[in-house]
């Protein structure tokens, strides 16, 4: 990694949290300061500091009224990393590094602004070296963030990350699931219900060479990083097409899964991280 | 060992020891590996899979070849008996001086042809006819010529055959000449035996040889075809002399009342040009149709270079896939670089 981390990462909760320590986002409840939100009856909020004047003498019934403001409160961030060993794969770039470099921009962006940032990460199961209940605490954060660059991924197989969803107890929080997704469509499904409590956005880290970069001709060799053997395959423009519509076909599965579940649409993460991009997506959607 | 392989062998068995490493390529490949996330992101594909199957084939050949290669292989020699439709020919040919002059008695001379020339031109095509005859060649003058023993290779008696119209010399001496062609005869039992006995002129048979004559012409049974080459002018089997009828006036009379007295079966054929030569032969070939066994014998060999053809076949395969290979990590190297400079900058 170069640099301290980008800390642009904007995104928004989908619902409004409670709670009473300040913090960033629009929270559901009212309480003394932040924005405007209402004004109620005065038994309602006995709050003398907080008359509104004027909206009282409006009154023809004489009633006193309080103004009300919305309370801005934190919310938690995880990051749930895929640690298995498609992980290692290495294209245009090195994706457990370019994992490492979107948690280490989400811990910055998070602590930024006063919210927790949490990692969980999990193979077949959850790594306990690499795992991090959230804090607000930015220096552990990112160092946990940075270790995960130098993880190594010996393990086929992600079963861990379902055991690490159900570890997120209590409050909805946001959950940004790192992956490549090469997973069977099953697994997928059930990380997804048992994240559909929080608001979650996954996000696919691909690779131009994995679809795009291929070689029209030419005969490839190729080897699972996963340990499922190894194949020759002979590249030419038909099978180069039928290859990308494939990957198109896997990312709008996926897209369908998320929303069967209620999650958030996917993020692609194509070959380099781009904060901006991670922001629009998440303002947008 | 199963039958197939019982007429193959090899120079240094212990080499063969090294054949299992031939099953190599079905866990390895000397190509460059491109990891993947996930294989199943290749589209299942037939020509890939039947690609990737011959060259293991290939890897398997080449090691295959290459090691049996090196034990130096080789299929034994052997006798194969066939059995074919044809006859144990011996013949016997007269290389007397006479052979050597036209049938009208002259020396050859612009396009005329000797008799031996004639007799070498019509049992050439003779031979060459009857696929699975065996034949022997004698020749004789005052002593017997053993020329080729009893054979089936025709082109070692077309070569016998090719020699006979050297220049003949001194006389003729027909029983020594009998004797040994009838001894050509193997001690086969059931075949068709022909003794072709071509001849210009005929001599006397001393009446002890001609004891010994009949006992071997009993014994072997052949069917004795005496092809007469007669001069123009001089006598005919059939002439009886104008003066005594002994042996000495009439050689070849007597010669033909011998064969007659063997009670085998005998024709002659009394030819006065080379037309009446292929006419005598034709027929002659006509009659001896009958099974008969024949021998070959196979000399070993060498199959090693069968085995390094295989290998370098593979080879071959081999190399051409290495050259189709696509060229995925240095395009990577390329791309790696370029896409991180921005990276930094930004940073």
């Amino acid at each position: 990694m170069n640099g301290p981390p980008s800390a642009e990462i904007v995104y928004r909760p989908r619902w409004r949290p409670r709670g009473s320590r300040p913090g960033a986002h629009r929270g559901r409840d009212a309480g003394g300061l932040g924005t405007f939100r209402d004004q109620v009856p005065f038994l309602s909020l006995p709050d003398a500091r907080r008359i509104d004047l004027r909206a009282t003498l409006r009154d023809p019934f004489e009633g006193v009224h309080v103004r009300r403001f919305e309370t801005r409160v934190p919310v938690e961030i995880y990051a749930l990393v895929d640690l298995s060993a498609s992980m290692r794969y290495r294209g245009v770039a090195d994706r457990i590094a370019l994992a490492a470099e979107l948690c280490a921009g989400l811990a910055a962006s998070a602590t930024r602004i006063g919210d927790g940032f949490g990692l969980i990460a999990a193979d077949r199961a959850i790594r306990a070296d690499l795992t991090l209940p959230a804090t607000r605490h930015r220096s552990a954060a990112l160092t946990l963030a940075g270790r995960l660059a130098a993880a190594s991924c010996p393990a086929g197989g992600a079963e861990g990350m379902v055991e690490g969803a159900h570890s997120l107890l209590g409050r909805p929080k946001m959950v940004f699931v790192i992956s490549d997704f090469r997973w069977p469509a099953e697994l997928i499904r059930r990380l997804f219900s048992a994240l559909a409590l929080h608001d979650t956005v996954p996000v696919l880290l691909a690779d131009s060479a994995e679809d795009e970069d291929l070689p029209d001709w030419g005969l490839a060799e190729l080897e699972d990083l996963e340990g499922a053997g190894r194949r020759l395959v002979f590249l030419r423009p038909a099978l180069r097409r039928r290859w990308i519509a494939r990957e198109q076909e896997r990312r709008e599965a996926l897209a369908a899964m998320a929303a069967a579940s209620g999650a958030r649409r996917p993020f692609t993460l194509v070959d380099r991280f781009d904060a901006q991009a991670l922001s629009r997506h998440l303002l947008t959607d | 060992m199963p039958a197939v392989f019982a007429p193959y062998g090899v120079e240094t068995a212990w080499v063969l020891w090294l054949l299992p490493l031939a099953l190599l390529p079905i866990v390895a490949s000397g190509r460059r590996r491109s990891a993947v996330p996930a294989i199943a992101a290749a589209p299942a594909d037939p020509l890939s899979r039947r690609i990737g199957r011959a060259l293991t084939l290939s890897g398997i050949a080449t090691i295959g070849g290459l090691v049996v290669g090196l034990s130096g292989p080789y299929r034994a020699g052997e006798r194969i008996t066939r059995i074919g439709i044809g006859a144990q020919v011996s013949m016997l040919i007269d290389r007397s001086g006479s052979m050597n002059e036209t049938f009208a008695g002259k020396q050859p001379s612009g396009a005329e042809e000797s008799k031996a020339a004639a007799s070498r031109r019509l049992l050439s095509g003779f031979v060459g006819e009857r696929a699975h005859d065996h034949f022997a060649v004698t020749a004789f003058s005052t002593a017997p010529m053993l020329v080729l023993p009893m054979t089936d290779r025709h082109d070692a008696v077309r070569a016998a055959i090719a020699a006979i119209d050297r220049p003949g010399l001194d006389y003729t001496n027909v029983a020594r000449g009998l004797a040994m062609a009838l001894s050509q005869f193997g001690a086969d039992r059931g075949i068709a035996r022909v003794l072709l006995f071509i001849s210009d002129g005929a001599a006397v048979i001393d009446p002890r040889v001609q004891d010994q004559l009949r006992a071997a012409f009993a014994k072997v049974r052949p069917n004795l075809y005496w092809l007469f080459l007669r001069t123009k002018g001089s006598p005919s089997i059939h002439d009886r002399p104008a003066g005594e009828d002994t042996p000495q006036a009439a050689p070849e009379r007597h010669l033909d009342l011998f064969f007659k007295s063997l009670t085998i079966p005998y024709r002659a054929f009394e030819a006065e040009g080379p037309q009446a030569v292929a006419d005598a032969i034709a027929r002659i070939e006509a009659l001896e149709r009958d099974p008969i066994p024949s021998t070959e014998v196979r000399p070993r060999h060498d199959l090693t270079g069968w085995a390094y053809g295989v290998a370098a076949l593979g080879l071959l395969l081999l190399a051409l896939a290495v050259l189709a290979e696509a060229d995925l990590p240095a395009r990577r190297a390329v791309r790696r670089i370029a896409a991180d400079e921005p990276l930094r900058r930004a940073a």
